[in-house]
């Protein structure tokens, strides 16, 4: 019995750990910039293994919110990849089913491999200057938004803009702190209208607590599919 | 020796003897023959399938998902109608609670009863009549259509099984059906509710489908499918040109069409409840929308879930009383109706912008009683909300933020700046942090309790969080010793002739403004708020001019059918939730008493507790277990998960 029992173990499962490396970064076509985003609910690389099947279930990799990637913990395998976030999809299905844009890339992942992407965001938003503090205690930002593709397919209406602020630097709309975050709604096309011009927000709710940092981030967005946002890059306004 | 041989013989003889009675059934198994050769094996089939139907009634609460005794998460607190201290934000429907089924295989198991129902009745049909056997295959399909829009609404489409599936007899591969388009999967329930429709008779048992239940449902499938047809702007598509989420644009008029010829079906056959209704007298007609909800013989009711005690039963009335009325368990006032579900109904003072009117250049109104603020309001609003100071159960139901003890002298000034989240400034002010409270000493050498009976308490939040509490649907009668969790048995309306002709407007008024003038759409819309209206003591549309805005009739449905679980499903299909809950904060009214002047004033602002609601944009089609992915490849998840 014990000799049966033990003999069995042999037939264990010793295929190697995943040890692959997959990384990149998600930029702008025209900026060579990366595209911010927010982690979790933002820009992701969708990985479709079709070593095994040719109808794989996706596996995703979240970025991080500075546009960039990596998993290291990856089996290797032959993988179609792309990515979905707030940029024009590189992949675009028409209503026939038919596949009429396919910028995704099939790479043979082994070691450490780099996937980069390059997308047209739905929106760029710039600083302009640096933020302020002002003598009531609040910060008071400047920036303007344009848009970053010509396709009017995704030029739909500007939405919302905010300027996110919070106490540690993931601030997005997936993490801010709502006391003194200001949010804009914009109905129908008023925020198109104000596609490049100089737009001016203060953050909300009084003075900022002093004697620390904060972090602030200009997100907008645009109504289409998931209505993801666009960001700038995270300042850090030191309040004494 | 020859007494062995016997004896070996005679056991062998008891033995195989005996093994020929061992080929039966166990009798604790119930056979197909038990329920389909007899009307009570049908009707115990039945019971089990309305049982399991999937709608959101008493026991339903996003967080914890169909059918499940404890709901202090209410759904209400999800779409804005209601603040609860143990719901603080927006969601979808969660995925799991514990170790229950999801949602999705809830519905997928009950798709299998009508189905099995529907291929096995056939086959014991010499033991009925034909008009029996018609009646029941119709009364499955009606179950069936019922249970795919539950599953339409949530995921978009999803896979059609309209047979039994046979394991090991069909292939694995065989039974991993993909998605097919939402379209389709609207067709198929339009598709089963006309067959019921057809079939089913004019009437049937309380709590089950007869045909004109059959077209209600109808109506609100296929105005749920012409809203995404119109205002759906999400698309998925599979690699066969199946659209799994969003409809074609085109197809909105069809379908507005469909819900609205529906509607028309139950005209005359229902009737807006109006027993103890009187023209003109505030007071009966509130006590007769308070008695719609309770009355058996209401001719509005379309389709109920009755309850009974002790075997089928929920406990809405302990987890929702005003916290003077709590149970033995210790619940209450889960339900608080924000300010902006309150600022929708007439009669109450209003700035021009719409919200309630609480100032007078730039001071407090002040009133004798709190109810004193809501002597006009209309009868609907009253019989829905317990307003600060009414009447429950015999008793004032008190609900004051704390006693205002500074100057009155020249008025009181807004104690917060507008749109202020912060906590009231603490001098002046006196209040309590739970229910043990000190009393107050008033100028007059009385003394007062600073908060109400029934809060606004500022440690715990076992009280009103809002000013306001829910009466909806609350036994009016119901003695506190018997205000107990799983002691409550009140019927659940899941559709009544108020929503048929609401979906009825709206079909109407979309039909007219997608170009539509085969009938005068527009004056039927009229028509059939007006009797909403009428009923509920509000103001009537003085013609149907006055239809201008499809928010009008919007409006009307939020408050008619508030706190029925309807309005989160509304909001979505209109896609509007996303831009209405933005970080939203809902708005509530705080009471106060000011010590000076012996009279209460009223402060309406952003929830204290700085609750915030936000909308995903994901959650339009929500996340199909991922559970079931595994087992069946074949489905694509919606976008974003």
């Amino acid at each position: 019995m014990i000799v049966a029992a033990g003999s069995s173990c042999k037939k264990v499962d010793n295929y190697a750990a995943p040890n692959v490396t997959l990384k990149g970064v998600v930029k702008d076509a025209s900026t060579g910039e990366n595209i911010q985003t927010e982690q979790g609910s933002g820009t992701r690389i969708k990985l479709l293994e079709i070593s095994w099947s040719s109808n794989p279930t996706p596996y995703y990799v979240s970025s991080y919110q500075d546009g960039t990637y990596s998993n290291t913990k990856l089996f290797a395998g032959k993988d179609v990849i792309s990515a979905e976030g707030p940029f024009v999809p590189l992949v675009q299905v028409d209503n026939t089913g038919k596949t009429i844009v396919d910028k995704s890339q099939t790479v043979d992942l082994k070691e450490v491999t780099t996937v980069n992407f390059s997308v047209e965001p739905f929106l760029r938003i710039a600083w302009i200057g640096e933020p302020v503090i002002n003598g009531d205690g609040t910060i008071t930002a400047k920036f303007k938004f344009t848009r970053g593709t010509t396709d009017p397919n995704f030029q739909q209406n500007i939405t919302d803009v905010s300027l996110f602020v919070n106490s540690n630097k993931y601030v997005g709309n997936n993490n801010y702190d709502n006391r003194y975050t200001p949010k804009v709604t914009y109905d129908g096309t008023a925020g198109n209208d104000l596609v490049g011009q100089t737009i001016t927000l203060t953050t909300a709710g009084g003075p900022l607590p002093g004697k620390r940092e904060y972090f602030l981030r200009v997100g907008a967005r645009i109504s289409y599919g998931l209505n993801y946002y666009n960001y700038t890059d995270v300042k850090t306004v030191a309040v004494p | 020796m020859k007494k062995y041989t016997y004896m070996i013989l005679a056991v062998l003889l008891c033995w195989t003897t005996a093994c020929k009675k061992l080929d039966t059934l166990p009798p604790s198994i119930v056979t197909d023959n038990d329920i389909f050769t007899n009307s009570a094996g049908i009707q115990a089939y039945m019971a089990r399938m309305y049982s399991t139907l999937p709608i959101e009634d008493f026991r339903y609460s996003p967080q914890r998902g169909l059918n499940f005794f404890w709901i202090i998460s209410p759904f209400s607190a999800v779409s804005g109608e209601a603040l609860s201290r143990d719901q603080n934000g927006a969601m979808q429907e969660s995925l799991t609670f514990d170790d229950r089924p999801t949602t999705w295989s809830l519905c997928y198991q009950l798709i299998r009863d009508a189905n099995y129902f529907a291929e096995n009745l056939p086959k014991y049909a010499s033991n009925f009549t034909p008009a029996q056997v018609n009646a029941w295959l119709g009364e499955a399909r009606f179950i069936r259509g019922a249970t795919y829009f539950a599953l339409v609404k949530r995921y978009g489409g999803v896979p059609i099984v309209d047979k039994v599936l046979q394991y090991p007899q069909q292939s694995i591969d065989e039974l991993k059906i993909p998605r097919t388009s939402e379209e389709k999967v609207y067709d198929f329930i339009a598709a089963d509710l006309d067959y019921a429709y057809t079939n089913l008779p004019e009437s049937n048992q309380v709590g089950r489908a007869n045909k004109y239940v059959a077209a209600g449902f109808k109506s609100r499938a296929m105005l749920y499918a012409g809203s995404i047809a119109k205002y759906n702007q999400i698309s998925l598509v599979d690699g066969s040109g199946n659209r799994l989420c969003g409809i074609p644009a085109a197809k909105a008029v069809t379908y507005f069409k469909a819900a609205y010829d529906a509607a028309v079906l139950l005209e005359s056959k229902y009737s807006l409840y109006k027993k103890s209704w009187a023209a003109g007298d505030k007071t009966a007609q509130y006590q007769n929308y308070v008695n719609l909800f309770f009355d058996a013989t209401s001719s509005e009711n379309v389709l109920v879930r009755q309850y009974h005690y002790p075997e089928s039963v929920h406990g809405y009335d302990a987890y929702n009383v005003p916290r003077q009325l709590m149970g033995a368990n210790g619940y209450s006032s889960e339900v608080n109706p924000t300010l902006n579900f309150v600022e929708m109904f007439d009669g109450i003072p209003k700035n021009a912008d719409g919200t309630i009117k609480t100032t007078t250049g730039g001071k407090y109104d002040l009133y004798t009683n709190t109810v004193d603020l809501f002597a006009n309001a209309e009868p609907r609003l009253r019989a829905t909300v317990i307003l600060p100071g009414d009447v429950f159960k015999g008793i004032s139901v008190e609900i004051r933020r704390g006693i205002y003890t500074g100057s009155s002298a020249g008025g009181i000034s807004p104690l917060l700046p507008a749109g202020s989240t912060a906590h009231y400034p603490a001098d002046h002010i006196v209040q309590s942090a739970n229910a043990s409270q000190t009393p107050y000493k008033l100028p007059n050498g009385t003394t007062m309790n600073p908060a109400g009976l029934s809060g606004y308490f500022t440690g715990d939040g076992t009280c009103s969080v809002s000013g306001f509490s829910i009466r909806k649907n609350l036994v009016p009668d119901k003695p506190t010793s018997e205000v107990l969790e799983n002691r409550s048995d009140q019927t659940w309306v899941e559709m009544r002739y108020a929503e048929v002709l609401l979906n009825r407007a709206e079909a109407a008024y979309e039909l007219n403004s997608l170009g539509q003038n085969d009938k005068n759409y527009i004056q039927d819309a009229f028509t059939d708020i007006n009797l909403i209206r009428e009923r509920a003591g509000a103001t009537l549309l003085t013609g149907a001019a006055d239809l201008n805005n499809i928010n009008v009739i919007r409006t009307e449905r939020k408050k008619e059918l508030g706190f029925e679980n309807k309005t989160w499903w509304d909001l979505r299909r209109w896609r509007v939730i996303d831009k209405e809950q933005n970080s939203t904060i809902y708005r509530t009214l705080m009471p106060f008493y000011s010590a000076n002047d012996g009279k209460y004033f009223f402060d309406a602002r952003l929830d204290e507790r700085n609750s915030r609601y936000t909308f995903d944009v994901r959650w339009y089609y929500e996340q199909i277990p991922q559970g079931e992915i595994q087992k069946s490849q074949n489905l694509i998840q919606n976008p974003g998960f």
